[in-house]
């Protein structure tokens, strides 16, 4: 019999939401930050960890699925929208949670993020942020600074405009958008929580500091604020962003509409789906 | 009047504190064998290892509390900056970290979580409260004393601690 002080309440269990693979993310890293405040959510909301299916492209951020006892699906990149876009529609019992990084989600990816946000499928995207390409080691992705001269590729800085995850979301008709901070894993853990919670898309982005290759990042912690209030209404969320700096925090845009369920009344087999293939000479 | 009033609520506070700085320092253990800093590793895990036993005490107090314990979600803790006070700063562990910063990034955890029982210890209105946060905030003192005798056997080591002619992760 275990001698020590049992006492269960419900802020320790989010440990229980984490596999046994200790993370390979560079010490530091601000993605443990987003696994501790997921995780946290996952326990918040009383989720069963069968009941949660996490999935991801490929990036630093993307092995977050790995960590978590939840399903997982690590796929190829840039195309963690569409799969989990056909998981959500499929299964919709399943809180459908897709994660990546900025590059994989904005770049490669960009153009499924644009439709994801259009087609409103009930499912919640979580992109950390470091506005660097880390797993291949220090390169200019979508959303670095146009004079970032930090990488050798790019050595006078890329001289463009970096991507706006949440105007851009905002214009694609994403129905909710938020952005939050790996460094305060609880005020992250509420967000995540919305998002999962809330009847449709949901769009998160994580400012998630990369320490090795931007290490100038660390101050992130002085600069970002809160800042988002909350609305519905759509010309108030673009002014919103029209002032942001880039360091706002919380939700900027919440407003349900209709998601995208295909007919799934008429139910087809096997058989004749093969019919449908069949050459006739 | 502050949520920290409530016995029940200190004790929750309490107990998530040290399990929160326990994990915290799992979680750096684990980093540093991630990266082979086996020496670290092992003394974060002893860190880890010192805030069970803290927190064996805290629920040991909360058990006792007839009145029960209220449910808080993560972000409906009282804490005085983005987390428990005691979770250490991840963001300044590094893989090359040596004991004595590793020792440094501990004793700013136990001095911040000092400062918090210390603030609640002078300012909350309930006995009891005050009491127990007296106690903790003593405490955490004693923690933080022995890791500044602890860290005179690790000087600041010199200036190159960080240099790796075959770094895990280079620049393109």
């Amino acid at each position: 019999m275990n001698s020590e002080p049992q006492l269960q309440i419900q802020a320790l269990a989010h440990k229980d939401y984490k596999s046994a693979y200790k993370p390979v993310w560079c010490a530091g890293c601000g993605d443990f930050g987003v696994l501790n405040a997921l995780t946290k959510a996952l326990a918040a909301m009383e989720l069963p960890p069968e009941q949660v299916a996490l999935i991801a492209g490929i990036g630093c951020s993307s092995r977050l699925p790995a960590y978590t006892r939840a399903y997982g699906f690590h796929g190829v990149h840039g195309r963690a929208l569409p799969v989990a876009t056909g998981l959500a529609v499929s299964r919709p019992e399943l809180a459908v949670i897709a994660t990546g990084g900025d590059g994989d989600g904005f770049s490669i990816g960009g153009n499924h993020f644009l439709h994801a946000c259009r087609r409103n499928v009930n499912l919640t995207y979580l992109v950390m942020d470091n506005a660097v390409y880390g797993m291949t080691k220090g390169q200019a992705s979508p959303t670095t600074e146009a004079d970032w001269t930090g990488s050798k590729l790019a050595p006078q800085g890329t001289h463009q405009q970096p991507f706006q995850p949440l105007e851009m979301a905002l214009a694609a008709g994403a129905p909710f958008i938020a952005r939050a901070f790996s460094n305060a894993p609880n005020e992250l853990a509420h967000i995540i929580t919305e998002a999962i919670q809330f009847p449709g898309f949901a769009f998160v982005q994580v400012l998630s500091p990369c320490i090795t290759f931007r290490p100038e990042q660390m101050h992130w912690k002085k600069r970002v604020h809160e800042g988002f209030v909350p609305t519905a209404d759509r010309r108030e969320a673009f002014m919103a962003l029209m002032d942001d700096d880039g360091f706002s925090t919380g939700i900027v845009y919440r407003a349900p509409r209709e998601c995208y369920r295909p007919d799934t009344a008429k139910a087809v087999t096997l058989a004749e789906i093969a019919a449908g293939f069949e050459v006739v000479s | 009047m502050s949520p920290l009033d409530d016995l029940g609520t200190f004790l929750v506070h309490a107990v998530v504190l040290e399990d929160e700085a326990a994990s915290r320092y799992d979680e750096l253990a684990d980093t540093m064998e991630v990266h082979h800093n086996d020496e670290v590793a092992a003394l974060f895990r002893q860190m880890a290892a010192y805030s069970r036993l803290h927190l064996n005490e805290a629920t040991a107090h909360a058990a006792e509390h007839a009145g029960g314990l209220p449910d808080l979600k993560p972000w409906e803790f009282d804490w005085p900056g983005t987390e428990s006070p005691e979770s250490g700063q991840a963001e300044s562990s590094h893989y090359l970290m040596t004991p004595h910063h590793a020792l440094r990034l501990a004793l700013a955890a136990e001095e911040s979580a000092h400062a918090f029982y210390a603030g609640i210890a002078s300012h909350a209105r309930c006995e009891q409260v005050r009491k127990l946060a007296a106690e903790f905030s003593a405490e955490e003192a004693e923690h933080a004393e022995a890791l500044k005798e602890w860290l005179t056997r690790y000087p600041k080591p010199s200036r190159a601690w960080d240099e790796d002619l075959d770094p895990p992760a280079a620049g393109d």
